[in-house]
């Protein structure tokens, strides 16, 4: 429940303070801030153990011996690493290593650029080529456009010629009359069958 | 329950550790500009979809954005961080062939991975017992086969150092 206060605090108290004085803090345990103190322990007054002038003087000794070396060793090493660091960033070895690393960075930058020259070019090439067919298309287009249009005016041309055939037959007022004459001296037969080649096969007679 | 998303393998710890693309300390940021329509920019966005993803697991710090559909023809460009700008053409490209181009421009080579290895593995030796965040076990205990922590389950009676006391005293 109370803990002494540990470190190095501990000595210099122990030099300083009186030697009963209560060195603890509270510490809370298993009671809460408003438990009373045990009945068995009312009167108690945690007193630590006293200190030993011989054991001190040569606990104090060998402490600081010892405390001298693992700070001496600590430092050691601390320094080795600090200069390895230094070594690493600024020694002679990184300027050369910074060196040949700016030029292959180079050499590799070059490189770069001439895959992109290469496919700029290709590209170029390629761009070239699509507006050749483009304009081979367009050009293909109008021509074909050109002979569409000549083929719809001749067949209109034919077709006007072939009316023009036909209107001869006619009948018009003044053929009325002869065409009715000869369509009753000449009665036609519909009455005919056809066999499979377009020949007339059978006619009936007519009344 | 299947997993997510059109290439769910993309999302795999093993897919991601398999990239092998370490950019040098000097690229911080990547930004590729790509189409989604047209058969020239198929390798871009092959890239973009299954390539991208092992880059960012391995470079954590190097920021990689993505533009669709600002330029007619697909590329990458890096930032590096004294100013320099590395622009990387990649119309009419496989996918494989531009994460090679990218590695052998700016991705560590082998060599120095293994360099590097090395020298992480020499740093910290397995042999060492001490604090979990430095060392493998703290305890020979932690090791199978060995006498089980008497923290957990009590030593047997022959172990523990009062029974031997009392055995060296009563035999004197």
């Amino acid at each position: 429940m109370f803990q002494v206060i540990g470190g190095r605090s501990v000595q210099a108290a122990r030099l300083l303070a009186p030697r009963s004085a209560v060195l603890v803090e509270a510490v809370r345990g298993r009671k809460s801030r408003s438990d009373p103190v045990a009945k068995s322990k009312e009167g108690r007054i945690k007193v630590p153990v006293s200190v030993d002038p011989v054991e001190m003087v040569v606990l104090k000794e060998r402490y600081s011996e010892y405390k001298l070396i693992m700070r001496a060793l600590r430092m050691e090493f601390k320094e080795g690493v600090l200069r390895k660091k230094y070594e690493e960033e600024m020694g002679s070895q990184a300027e050369l290593r910074a060196r040949q690393e700016e030029e292959e960075h180079r050499a590799l930058m070059d490189w770069n650029n001439q895959e992109n020259l290469r496919i700029l070019k290709a590209r170029i090439i390629r761009i070239q080529q699509e507006e050749e067919e483009a304009e081979r298309k367009k050009t293909e287009a109008a021509i074909q456009r050109e002979q569409e249009q000549q083929e719809f005016i001749r067949q209109k041309e034919e077709e006007i010629l072939k009316l023009q055939e036909e209107a001869k037959n006619f009948v018009t007022l003044e053929n009325l009359d002869q065409r009715i004459e000869e369509a009753l001296d000449n009665p036609k037969n519909y009455n005919f069958a056809i066999d499979k080649e377009g020949k007339v096969v059978k006619r009936t007679v007519l009344q | 329950m299947p997993m997510k998303g059109r290439y769910p393998i993309r999302r795999t710890l093993e897919y991601l550790q398999k990239g092998d693309i370490i950019f040098k300390k000097k690229v911080k940021i990547m930004t590729v500009n790509y189409n989604t329509h047209g058969e020239l920019g198929e390798g871009a966005r092959k890239f973009v979809f299954f390539n991208i993803p092992q880059i960012q697991y391995k470079n954590p710090w190097v920021q990689i954005m993505m533009f669709k559909n600002m330029t007619p023809s697909p590329f990458l460009k890096f930032y590096l961080d004294d100013g320099e700008q590395v622009l990387v053409d990649v119309e009419g490209k496989d996918c494989k062939q531009i994460s090679q181009h990218v590695k052998k421009i700016l991705g560590k080579s082998d060599e120095v991975l293994h360099a590097e290895a090395q020298a992480k593995m020499q740093a910290s030796h397995p042999a060492n017992f001490g604090p979990k965040k430095y060392c493998l076990r703290e305890c020979i205990c932690e090791v199978a086969g060995q006498v089980p922590c008497p923290g957990t389950k009590p030593l047997p009676k022959e172990m523990t150092g009062k029974y031997r006391a009392k055995m060296a005293q009563s035999q004197d």
